[in-house]
Formats: C-alpha cells, sequence, structure tokens
C-alpha cells in the first residue's frame, strides 16, 4: 500500500482499517501487560515504534481475527469491536476497549475510488494510537493475571462462523469512561473509547 | 469531540500514574484549572480538609487522612511539591504509630506502602513496620515488601516475603497466593530466558546486541567531521583501533574456567532469618544531600613541603565603589491569606531533620513525662489543634470554624454556600 495512492476503494479502505486493529490490539495486548513484554518484538509503522508479538499462537488467533474482520468490513456489517479485558482468576472485567466502526453502505466495490490523502488517514490512526499508549497515565495498574477477549459486533442477520461464538457485552459495572480519538477513511469511521473499573473511592 | 477533552494526552507527561488509576473526571478539572492559574477552589477544598482534620470528632479520625490523601493525589497530577503529599503521609502515618486500633487497618497500611514508595529506602521502612507490627496481618504489606525485592532483582527475599506473609496468616490469604503465583511465574520465566542467554554466550556465535565499546571512536556521517552517529554500535563504530592492544595466548584462555558465585544460585546456605531489630524509630524518608557537618579548617596544618610562596591576602588598597542606592530593599509587612498564598510562607531554619529524629525526640519525651510522673512542658493552648495539619492554624480559623458549625446547626438545612466561600481571613 503505497502512499502515492490518489483516492481510497472501500478494499483499500477494509484493508487499511483491519491493520489498524491488527496493530493497536497488539499494542494495548503489550501497554496493559496481557503478555509479557519479552513475547513482543519492535516494528516501526505509521511512523511509530510499536510491539508486535512474537507469541505463535497469539499471532495466529490475531491474524485469523483480523482477516475475518477485514471480510466484514469489505461487506460493511461490523458495527463495534471490543477488546474485553477480565481478570483471570475471578473472570471479572476490568477494562474494555470499544472501537465503534462506522461504515458508509453506498460504498461499493465497483464504485470509484474516493479523494482521500492516505497521510491524513495514516496522521489520524497515529494520534489514535499514540492515545492509546498515553492513556497509562490514569488507567490503574492490572495487579493479577489478565485475559483477554474480541468482541465483534455485526448487523444481526450475519452466520456465526466457525470458531467464533455469541456472547454478552461484557459490561463493567461502575467504570469510568474516557472517548479517545477517531479515524476516518471517509468509507469505515473508528471512534475508540476505553472504560475502566472506578476506584473504591472519590 | 476528542479535541475537547484531550488535555490529559497534553500533559501525560506531568500526571503521575497511580495505581488504582485516576478518575478522568477529577483529572480533566485539575488540568484545567492549573492551566487557567486559578488555584482558590483547590485551595478553598483544602482548607476545608486541613479544618475538617481538627474539627472532626468521630471515632475514626484516619478517614479525614486518607480522604484527604487521596484527594491529593488526585487533584495534583504531577505531585510535586504544591501538592505537599509527601509531609501530609508523613504526618498521617506518623500521627497514628501509637495507636493499635489502626495497626492493621487496610488504609492504614495503604498509608505506610504509599509513604515508603516516596522514600529513598523503602526496605527500611518496611523493616520498621514489621518490627512495630503495622500490617504485619495484611497482604499489601508482604506484596509492597516483596515488588521491592523484585525490582532490585532479589528474587529470593521477593519469595521469602511471600512466604513469611503466608505464614503470618495475612488477610487475605487469596490475594497472597495469587501474587505469589504470579511472582513465581515471572521468576521462572526469568530463569528461562538467562538460562538462554547463558547458552547463546556459550555457542559464541554472535552477539545479539551490538554493544558500544568504551573508548572506540565513533566514524563520522556526513560531510561534518564532528557530528557523531546516533547510534554508536554496530558499523558506525570505528574498528580501527589505535594503541596498545592487548592480545590473550590463546593456549591458556581455552581452558581456563572461572567460576564465578551466583548469589542467587547459591541456595544451599543458610537461609538468614530476617532479625526483628529493635527499631526506635521509622528510618529516614528523605536523604538529605549534605551530610557532612561543617568543620573547622583552621587547624589544618599545611605540609611544609618545598617552598611555596604564598603571599598572605592583602588588604586591597581601594575603596570598593558602594551606590548610595544600594541598600536593602525594605520589605512592607503584609498580611497575606494562609490559605491563598504558600509562597510566602516562612521556612523555618530547619536542623538536620528526619522522621527518625522526629519521632525519637516524640517517644523520649513521653518516657521521661513517665518516668517523672508530671509533664514538664505545658501548653495553655490547644496546640495539637493548630498544629495537627499540614499548614498551622490560628485560634481565629478555629473560632469561624466553629462559629459556623454552629450557625449552620442553627440554620438547619437551609445551604451555607455563601459561608464556605468566605476563607478564614474575613473572620
Amino acid at each position: 500500500m503505497s502512499s502515492t495512492l490518489k483516492g481510497i476503494t472501500l478494499k483499500g479502505s477494509a484493508e487499511l482499517v483491519a491493520e489498524f486493529f491488527s496493530f493497536g490490539i497488539n499494542s494495548i495486548l503489550y501497554q496493559r501487560g496481557i503478555y509479557p513484554p519479552e513475547t513482543f518484538t519492535r516494528v516501526t509503522q505509521y511512523d511509530l515504534s510499536l510491539q508486535l508479538t512474537t507469541d505463535p499462537k497469539l499471532k495466529n488467533y490475531l491474524s485469523n481475527v483480523v482477516s475475518q474482520l477485514k471480510e466484514w468490513l469489505f461487506d460493511c456489517t461490523v458495527q463495534k469491536l471490543v477488546v474485553v479485558i477480565t481478570c483471570l482468576e475471578t473472570n471479572e472485567v476490568l477494562e474494555r476497549w470499544q472501537f465503534d466502526i462506522e461504515c458508509d453502505k453506498t460504498a461499493k466495490e465497483s464504485s470509484a475510488p474516493r479523494e482521500m490523502s492516505m497521510k491524513a488517514i495514516q496522521q489520524e490512526i497515529r494520534s489514535v494510537i499514540r492515545q492509546i499508549t498515553a492513556t497509562v497515565t490514569f488507567l490503574p495498574l492490572l495487579e493479577t493475571a489478565c485475559a483477554f477477549d474480541l468482541l465483534i459486533y455485526t448487523d444481526k442477520d450475519l452466520e456465526v462462523p466457525e470458531k467464533w461464538e455469541e456472547s454478552g457485552p461484557q459490561m463493567i459495572d461502575q467504570s469510568e469512561e474516557v472517548r479517545l480519538r477517531s479515524f476516518t477513511t471517509s468509507i469505515h469511521k473508528v471512534s475508540s473509547m476505553v472504560a475502566y473499573k472506578r476506584m473504591d473511592s472519590m | 469531540m476528542a479535541e475537547s477533552n484531550a488535555e490529559w494526552e497534553l500533559c501525560k507527561e506531568n500526571i503521575q500514574p497511580l495505581r488504582r488509576g485516576r478518575a478522568i473526571s477529577t483529572l480533566q478539572q485539575a488540568l484545567s484549572q492549573q492551566l487557567e492559574g486559578s488555584s482558590t477552589y483547590l485551595n478553598q477544598q483544602k482548607q476545608a480538609f486541613e479544618s475538617e482534620l481538627r474539627m472532626y470528632d468521630g471515632d475514626d479520625p484516619m478517614d479525614v487522612w486518607d480522604r484527604y490523601i487521596k484527594w491529593t493525589e488526585q487533584t495534583y497530577p504531577q505531585g510535586g511539591k504544591e501538592s505537599n503529599l509527601s509531609v501530609l503521609l508523613e504526618t498521617a502515618v506518623m500521627r497514628f504509630t501509637e495507636e493499635k486500633k489502626y495497626h492493621n487497618d487496610p488504609r492504614y497500611v495503604d498509608l505506610w506502602i504509599k509513604f515508603a514508595d516516596m522514600c529513598h529506602e523503602p526496605l527500611d521502612i518496611f523493616r520498621y513496620m514489621q518490627a512495630q507490627g503495622i500490617g504485619v496481618k495484611q497482604s499489601a504489606l508482604y506484596i509492597a515488601w516483596s515488588e521491592e525485592y523484585e525490582k532490585r532483582g532479589n528474587f529470593r527475599m521477593a519469595d521469602r516475603m511471600f512466604q513469611e506473609g503466608l505464614k503470618s496468616g495475612a488477610e487475605s490469604h487469596d490475594k497472597l497466593q495469587q501474587f505469589h503465583k504470579a511472582l513465581q511465574a515471572r521468576a521462572a520465566r526469568q530463569a528461562v530466558s538467562s538460562v538462554a542467554v547463558q547458552e547463546s554466550d556459550d555457542d559464541d556465535q554472535e552477539t545479539p546486541e551490538p554493544q558500544r565499546m568504551s573508548l572506540v571512536e565513533l566514524k563520522a556521517l556526513g560531510k561534518k567531521k564532528a557530528v557523531a552517529p546516533i547510534s554508536r554500535t554496530g558499523t558506525s563504530a570505528r574498528h580501527t583501533t589505535r594503541g596498545l592492544q592487548l592480545k590473550q595466548p590463546l593456549g591458556t584462555s581455552q581452558n581456563r574456567q572461572f567460576v564465578i558465585f551466583d548469589e542467587n544460585k547459591a541456595s544451599g546456605s543458610v537461609p538468614d532469618e530476617p532479625k526483628l531489630e529493635s527499631w526506635k524509630a521509622p528510618p529516614s524518608s528523605r536523604a538529605k544531600e549534605n551530610e557532612q557537618r561543617p568543620e573547622k579548617w583552621s587547624n589544618v596544618k599545611k605540609s611544609r613541603f618545598g617552598h611555596s610562596v604564598v603571599a598572605p591576602p592583602s588588604k586591597p588598597n581601594f575603596q570598593p565603589f558602594v551606590e548610595e542606592s544600594d541598600q536593602p530593599p525594605v520589605v512592607t509587612p503584609c498580611k497575606i491569606n494562609p490559605a491563598v498564598n504558600t509562597i510566602l510562607s516562612a521556612r523555618k531554619p530547619c536542623r538536620e531533620e528526619t522522621p527518625l529524629k522526629r519521632l525519637q525526640e516524640q517517644q523520649q519525651h513521653t518516657q521521661v513525662q513517665l518516668e517523672e510522673g508530671k509533664v514538664r512542658e505545658q501548653s495553655m493552648y490547644c496546640k495539637e489543634l493548630l498544629l495537627s495539619g499540614t499548614v498551622e492554624f490560628c485560634f481565629e480559623e478555629l473560632r469561624a470554624e466553629r462559629y459556623r458549625q454552629k450557625h449552620a446547626q442553627s440554620l438547619e438545612g437551609s445551604p451555607s454556600e455563601d459561608n464556605h466561600t468566605q476563607s478564614g481571613l474575613a473572620l
């Protein structure tokens, strides 16, 4: 995907957004210490230095999810992607990273590429990822071993593919919510938000 | 929408992360107030806490301190000097050392741990706590203690702390075990990775990371010769070595093996039980930079080696010119509301004062009193009330506070907002 690209197509947009999620989820997993830091390797993407997992199982899982997501993005049937972080022992939801996806359903594969500079999109994506990194300033420390789960909200009539199962929204009771930045490819608009457990006092 | 509340992102380097996280609304508020430079609201709240410390007459005085400290943490994200957090923690922690009922109160133990985090030698503080029996029934103490050891890479002691916690039956058992397991997992991972490193060292095929060699000249980049490259390893380091090169004889280096003592591996030795030292007072929280006392230099003899010709400093044979107007400026005495302005508060000439000494003095004092059976010094005013917080109150402020309470009681339920907006100065 070169930056000399003039416009953006539905396919390109789906790929871009899927790629963002791949890096974004990896960043969250690294930042929040869900997986040990030794299992990550540094890559440069969007002019940022990001951490990617080297754990073969996790890699496999994520690439499966992302390729599935790409299809749904292409069909414009996906509404939300949520990374849920739960305590391993008690199964309590501690953090919830929610990415709302708005699809422009008028975009078709055959329709002409839209005017949108690649640079501007990358700029926006970069600021979203930067903000994810910056959230450590207010997020509580995850003291216990945690697991993560990916939820994807799609349109209702979609068939659940194998290896996927339906689940509840896994909300946090008494949570503090912070809206993060958003970005748009003019076909898909992704706005992000993090929710975390409120402290006992204040 | 995102732009409007990105305040925290702009200041992210200035926000200290808290274990429990931050309430985003308080954070936004604190940051925006700092940006505007208006601190009146904060000062009013602070004043309210200070007066609550004094006026509280319930049976849980700790509650006020706990809330005050939590408020301070949240409201001063930078946690700098103006937050006064270290003083606050120290005062709170000192205040309840005698009260046995708080010794295993999770809030109190939490305060101690926060206090230890601010000190230079947290381990000393933890040992003191254990010796005094503060928090010995709380898992939080052992967890914090173990974390401190782990931070220093001492996994063995970190592990021992958990065992001690389990032995003493600290609450809650589950949490302790959970953290213990996590520690063991980390330690195992570390051991595995260090074994892997050792193996790769043994193979000696290639060094994984290019290391910066000391005193290696750096190749210049580009045309400007003086600029050193940022990356000082790998190919950018010049490999032409000048001067002497030490070449080891090949024969001997191969079969000589050094056995390096590794204290973490030498587990066969008798584990030294940590002794409970009799701590008189908590260890110092802040290491002073200049601990050396000034001494007399005048009787230091100059060694008479050789003929040193040092002329005695002669008096200048001219009169230094002093400008007539160069008088020290006369300071107009002014009354400043202490609640609003803390800049001009007088700094007392401090001796070498550490919390250690302060508590020692206090303890000695009470001992003397007990022995003699009478109180030597008696303040004929409510000294404790005036000095109990982190700032000093004056009588009028206390009186005003009592008046306000009475007033509020007589009004019963009607809003007393305008009472609050007036600060102590007005009365």
